[in-house]
């Protein structure tokens, strides 16, 4: 049985904004495992960016936290991060857990070269790798550290980011939709870095809505919509045999399962009523329009209507 | 998020104009006073209840003064902020409504206008023309049109592609009936608000020509002229002659600015708001 | 791209200085005024008409250009009327001041700028960030003179603090001392004139970077927050900057002008003023140029401090 690394427990996030407050997360519960990788699912807009950007403490200060984020070391005390203050978080972000952002070139200061940056990065964290080796491990030329940002391919700067990620060995690695701006070859490039890092020990948090991908490089899936977590297991027995009904959609929606559209469009999470909405989609019997919990059963998990039968 | 501009900045600026116009405009004729009488028996003389502003070096009695030079200033002022949109509304809607090389001609000597500083063209125009008043009105339009002249271009550019136009053209509109009709209109609300925003500009252009000996006659008031005066007159420790000239410019081209903000908040769409990551 | 802009220089001077020859054969003044001064009152119309036709100021102004010019190319600008003195002295003599007066404050303008403007970037809405944008605000709607003559009344007369004028005390030698008591309080109203454009500028453009995707990318690498002060926000801040300052420099010069003239600093800005109230038409000319030239100066260095600090910035030859 691996070890938790990070566990989200009821976590709750509220954004609020001028035209009503936005329920990005609603009582997420996830458990990322060290040597893992863990997909986290759903259409455009649904939260799960933001599931990402809470566990690597980079909310707007508006937002509201509540729910629990605990990050576990073998040896040492949990590290709460949903009221972690500044000086906690410049202990933790980069050194143990770190982020993979989506479009990666843009995150990068651009009037200096990568070089220079993954080298303040690696003295900053007191890396025990060189910027060389860092790039050589995800695939890139020694000589991309004298190019600056905007001088990078979309794929150089993914493979850059991930660089930038694995300069301080971090426990936990939250990849933000990484491979969205990828061809195939790159995708399955990116993805095998992620499976690479994982198992020399890291819990890896794969964000994406590129649903093909992920049996053949992720162990476990969960499933968003609107804010909340749907059903969640291993991918394999998940893939197969979809529990909630969003999932099946979901799968039915891909080239390989027919290419059969969800009707409607994804809520927008301003102001959500209570609970799991997605009967205002298609008709869930079972799973939604009333108050839902989450129904364990063995390593899977779904959303039900409290009280429905099994 | 809440509204960064204070929305009440706009009755205030409009309080002090409303203030700056009853000022201006009715002291001068209330007391039937002339600016220019001078009474050296009361020279020198700080503020006091008959003289309420004090008096300058000739004896002539500040308050009506400085009411008169304001409402010389904003005259001049309207004068050339009118002057100027009218000269940068033409050139603009041209250069938008015809595009090509006259569009790229106008836009390089809008750009080589711009690059010089204002006030030097003005001084050099002034200089060659002394003590006319046409041109000191000239120094200051033919160094402001562009602004007027930019905003003028992007609205009937953005007109230009309007569906509306379309229509027009397709009923067989020819060319200078669809640009008056559809296009003029389409640049007047912004050029409304360029040629407010100019008036701050052309009162500080005016004074400081006026100040420097460059612009306005000395016995004329104007709050450069006062300003000349007031120049010698502080050295002997006569502070009043500069406060209220001084305040006057101040305060009117703040609360002119600030109008002027105001009203173009109001006509330009408010951006859109940042989403959420 | 540099010589493309040197070759530039040429024609545009030729067309400014048309203009100006141009745009004065049209005014009411009279060139053998200038010239003569007093003397065109008292002279007989005989020999002003003798006169006239030695200084060649009956000949259409584009020969009086073309005179102009060919004198100019060989370092002859002309003999100034005001100073009594050749152009080129009168440059010399002048320059130096200026650039003193100009230099001190530009430097002041910036270094403040740069301290005040990046506090109020990195804490936007804190109280320091509201009270420079309000102050900065009103300090641009007050035109330098009237600033000049502000600090003159109550530094120099109420206060006496400051001289009141001049480069040195009546008759005392220019020593550093005397130089640098008479140089402050201009020094400081061309600083203070120069001063709310490059605040708030700094200030916006600190707080864009601030607000930056890159900015957020250092912070979740784990880069310490001063770092990402020094080597993420201010790098990217100071490239539009140094554009505004290089594109500001005329405007220094005329804000010069009128502070030179109000404290009759013995400079070269201030005798633009000067030049142009006495009719010197030869150093108005020369002036003008001058201006022009700086103008594109300006502009030119603001675009390859542009290039220098933002590689992003594509180099066209």
């Amino acid at each position: 049985m691996t070890i938790p690394a990070l566990t989200l427990d009821g976590l709750t996030v509220r954004i609020p904004t001028a035209s009503g407050t936005v329920h990005a997360a609603s009582e997420v519960d996830l458990t990322l495992r060290a040597g893992q990788v863990h997909a986290l699912v759903g259409e455009s807009g649904c939260g799960k960016s933001v599931v990402g950007a809470a566990i690597c403490g980079l909310l707007p200060t508006a937002a509201t936290v509540s729910g629990g984020i605990a990050l576990h070391r073998p040896g040492s005390a949990d590290v709460h991060l949903e009221a972690a203050r500044p000086r906690t978080w410049r202990k933790i972000r980069g050194r143990r857990i770190a982020w993979i952002p989506q479009s990666a070139a843009t995150y990068l200061t651009p009037v200096r070269t990568v070089g220079e940056q993954l080298a303040e990065t690696c003295r900053h964290l007191d890396s025990p790798h060189t910027p060389a080796v860092l790039l050589t491990r995800v695939g890139l030329e020694p000589t991309v550290a004298g190019l600056y940002p905007h001088e990078l391919s979309g794929g150089m700067a993914q493979r850059a980011a991930i660089a930038f990620a694995l300069a301080g060995d971090p426990q936990v690695i939250v990849a933000d939709e990484p491979t969205s701006n990828l061809d195939p070859e790159l995708t399955d490039h990116t993805l095998r870095l992620l499976r690479a890092a994982a198992d020399a020990g890291a819990a890896v948090l794969l964000i994406s809505h590129d649903l093909d991908t992920l049996p053949a490089h992720t162990d476990r899936v969960a499933v968003m919509y609107a804010s909340r977590i749907v059903e969640t297991g291993p991918t394999a027995d998940v893939f197969a045999d979809p529990w909630h009904p969003y999932t099946r959609d979901l799968l039915a929606a891909l080239p390989s399962g027919g290419l059969h559209p969800i009707p409607g469009m994804p809520p927008v999470l301003t102001d959500l009523p209570g609970d799991c909405v997605y009967h205002q989609r298609r008709p869930a019997p079972g799973f939604s329009g009333g108050p839902t919990h989450i129904a364990q059963h063995g390593d899977r998990s779904v959303r039900r209507l409290i009280g429905a039968a099994s | 998020m809440p509204n960064l501009r204070r929305p009440h900045a706009h009755l205030w600026a409009v309080a002090v104009l409303t203030a700056i116009a009853v000022f201006a405009l009715a002291v001068p004729m209330l007391t039937g006073a002339d600016p220019r009488l001078t009474d050296f028996a009361a020279a020198y003389q700080g503020p006091s209840s008959s003289h309420w502003f004090g008096t300058d070096p000739a004896g002539r009695d500040l308050f009506v003064r400085t009411a008169a030079g304001l409402r010389v200033s904003l005259v001049i002022a309207a004068v050339c902020a009118v002057t100027s949109a009218v000269l940068g509304l033409a050139v603009g809607v041209a250069a938008g409504a015809l595009g090509g090389w006259v569009d790229r001609t106008v836009m390089r000597l809008v750009d080589g206008i711009n690059a010089l500083p204002h006030l030097l063209l003005g001084i050099v125009i002034v200089a060659l023309y002394p003590g006319n008043l046409a041109a000191i009105v000239a120094s200051i339009a033919l160094t402001h049109w562009t602004q007027v002249a930019r905003i003028a271009r992007a609205e009937v550019r953005a007109a230009r592609s309007a569906t509306y136009i379309e229509a027009a053209r397709l009923s067989g509109a020819t060319r200078t009936r669809v640009t008056v009709t559809h296009l003029v209109p389409a640049a007047a609300g912004q050029g409304i608000v360029a040629v407010i925003l100019l008036l701050p500009h052309a009162i500080w252009h005016e004074s400081t020509l006026s100040f420097l000996g460059l612009g306005l006659p000395p016995d004329q008031a104007s709050l450069g002229t006062l300003l000349q005066d007031a120049r010698a007159a502080v050295l002997t420790g006569a502070w009043w002659t500069l406060l209220f000239p001084a305040a006057a410019l101040v305060i009117t081209t703040l609360a002119v600015a600030a109008a002027g903000a105001a009203l173009r908040d109001r006509i330009t769409p408010p951006l859109p708001e940042r989403a959420i990551r | 791209m540099l010589t493309r802009r040197a070759l530039f220089t040429v024609p545009l001077t030729a067309a400014v200085s048309l203009a100006l020859f141009a745009l004065a054969s049209r005014s009411p003044f009279d060139p053998l005024a200038g010239y003569l001064g007093d003397r065109y009152l008292t002279m007989s119309t005989a020999d002003k008409r003798r006169v006239a036709t030695e200084l060649g100021v009956d000949a259409p102004w584009w020969q009086q250009w073309a005179t102009w010019v060919s004198h100019a190319v060989t370092g002859d600008l002309g003999y100034s009327r005001t100073y009594a003195q050749p152009i080129s002295a009168v440059l010399a003599e002048r320059g130096p001041w200026t650039l003193l007066l100009s230099g001190t404050a530009l430097a002041a303008a910036i270094v403040i700028a740069l301290a005040a403007g990046m506090w109020a970037g990195l804490h936007p809405g804190g109280l320091l960030d509201r009270a420079l944008a309000a102050a900065a605000t009103v300090v641009q709607a007050v035109p330098p003179f009237v600033m000049s003559l502000v600090a003159v009344t109550v530094f120099a007369v109420s206060l006496r603090w400051l001289p009141v004028a001049g480069l040195t005390d009546p008759g005392a030698d220019p020593t550093f001392g005397q130089v640098a008591r008479h140089l402050t309080l201009p020094a400081a109203v061309l600083t203070a004139s120069l001063l709310p454009w490059l605040l708030l500028s700094l200030r916006q453009s600190i707080r864009a970077a601030a607000e930056s995707d890159a900015v957020l990318g250092a912070r979740a690498r784990g880069i310490p927050e001063p770092v990402v002060v020094r080597r993420h926000i201010l790098p990217v801040a100071l490239g539009p900057f140094t554009t505004l300052i290089g594109l500001r420099l005329p405007e220094l010069l005329v804000g010069a002008a009128i502070v030179e003239e109000v404290f009759s600093w013995p400079g070269l800005a201030g005798s633009l003023v000067t030049a142009a109230r006495e009719l010197d038409f030869p150093l108005l000319a020369a002036l003008t140029i001058g201006t022009t030239w700086l103008v594109l100066a300006g502009s030119l260095l603001a675009d390859i401090a542009h290039a220098l600090l933002d590689p992003r910035v594509a180099d066209d030859a």
